[in-house]
């Protein structure tokens, strides 16, 4: 599989710019269209480079190959690859998930120790209520869902816009990057501290980041 | 595009299965015979009918090395496509000579 990505990314090279416009947004439209089999969609994507390149050796427009609509046939592609199974989506998203927490445990307990390092009065032991980091970390994965997926949605549309516009990035830069990021300091900040006190060391922060993110590894194996 | 029509697509599928009866072929090479053979569609229309009848398991691809150095997708018929070839070719049969004379007495009129 990474070898057919490699590939595609070293022939790729060999497209003059009007024809690598064209496949590049039919490949990142095709990648980004959800739960299809990662094989097959490397696979058909291959060939149709393969078949791009003869075209473009012939001095043969890619309309022949994609007709005059080429998001209506990426369209079709898509509508032919088989879907992934659900086995592997599963452990994909537990994957992600676990990355997520990992990255964002490991990096507090590393920050607030080498704040207190730095710092005399930051505290190492902080107090958590069980129920507050449950229905945060909860909310957290729901908005980091809904953020990646607006976004997989925002890029697909992107695709095949000739010429888009900075503001329209900076617009969207703004609805992916502000707005996700200001409600979890809503977020963090107002969710008033009920459940079970726990009194914890920060230090213990790093080790839970690194055992999540090993159970993140195994997900990423497993599917 | 130049295949649009239901029609178009299932006529095509059958002369697809029929190539792949007789050699194995890679998806340009296959868009070259079907011209060849003056059936003329747009060279894109082949992949998602390949992807498509692999899905259905009537044909199967696997990759390797071409006799002059990148590696291609080769297809073959399986057992299913082939008796899927031959459930298009007794439809075929049975429906172009009434269709022709149908359309041939219409010219007439």
């Amino acid at each position: 599989m990474e070898m057919l990505i490699e590939e595609n990314n070293q022939k790729r090279e060999l497209l003059n710019e009007k024809n690598k416009q064209i496949y590049e947004d039919i490949l990142v439209y095709v990648r980004l269209s959800f739960s299809k089999s990662e094989q097959e969609t490397e696979e058909i994507l291959m060939e149709l480079l393969d078949h791009l390149l003869i075209l473009q050796k012939e001095d043969r427009d890619a309309s022949e190959l994609f007709g005059d609509n080429p998001r209506g046939y990426a369209d079709e592609i898509i509508g032919e690859l088989p879907k992934t199974v659900t086995k592997k989506s599963l452990c994909l998203f537990g994957m992600g998930v676990c990355y997520f927490f990992a990255t964002s445990t490991f990096f507090q307990g590393f920050l607030v120790m080498l704040l207190s390092f730095l710092f005399d009065h930051i505290q190492t032991s902080r107090t958590y209520s069980l129920g507050t980091v449950l229905v945060n970390s909860f909310s957290s994965v729901v908005i980091a869902a809904i953020v990646i997926y607006g976004m997989i949605r925002y890029l697909r549309w992107s695709c095949f816009n000739s010429g888009s516009k900075v503001s329209e990035r900076i617009f969207a830069g703004v609805i992916f990057g502000i707005i996700p990021f200001g409600l979890f300091i809503v977020l963090f900040y107002f969710m008033p501290s009920f459940g079970v006190m726990i009194n914890l060391e920060v230090y213990w922060l790093m080790p839970i980041g690194v055992i999540l993110f090993f159970v993140g590894q195994w997900l990423r194996k497993k599917a | 595009m130049a295949i649009g029509s239901q029609l178009l697509k299932g006529v095509l599928e059958g002369c697809i299965l029929a190539i792949m009866a007789r050699e194995t072929v890679y998806g340009y090479e296959l868009a070259v015979k079907l011209q060849t053979q003056g059936i003329d569609v747009s060279e894109g229309s082949i992949y998602p009918i390949l992807l498509r009848l692999q899905k259905e398991e009537r044909i199967i691809g696997e990759i390797r090395k071409s006799p002059n150095g990148p590696n291609r997708k080769y297809y073959q018929l399986t057992d299913k496509g082939k008796r899927s070839l031959q459930a298009f070719r007794l439809h075929w049969e049975n429906l172009k000579y009434p269709v022709d004379r149908l359309l041939e007495e219409k010219e007439d009129e």
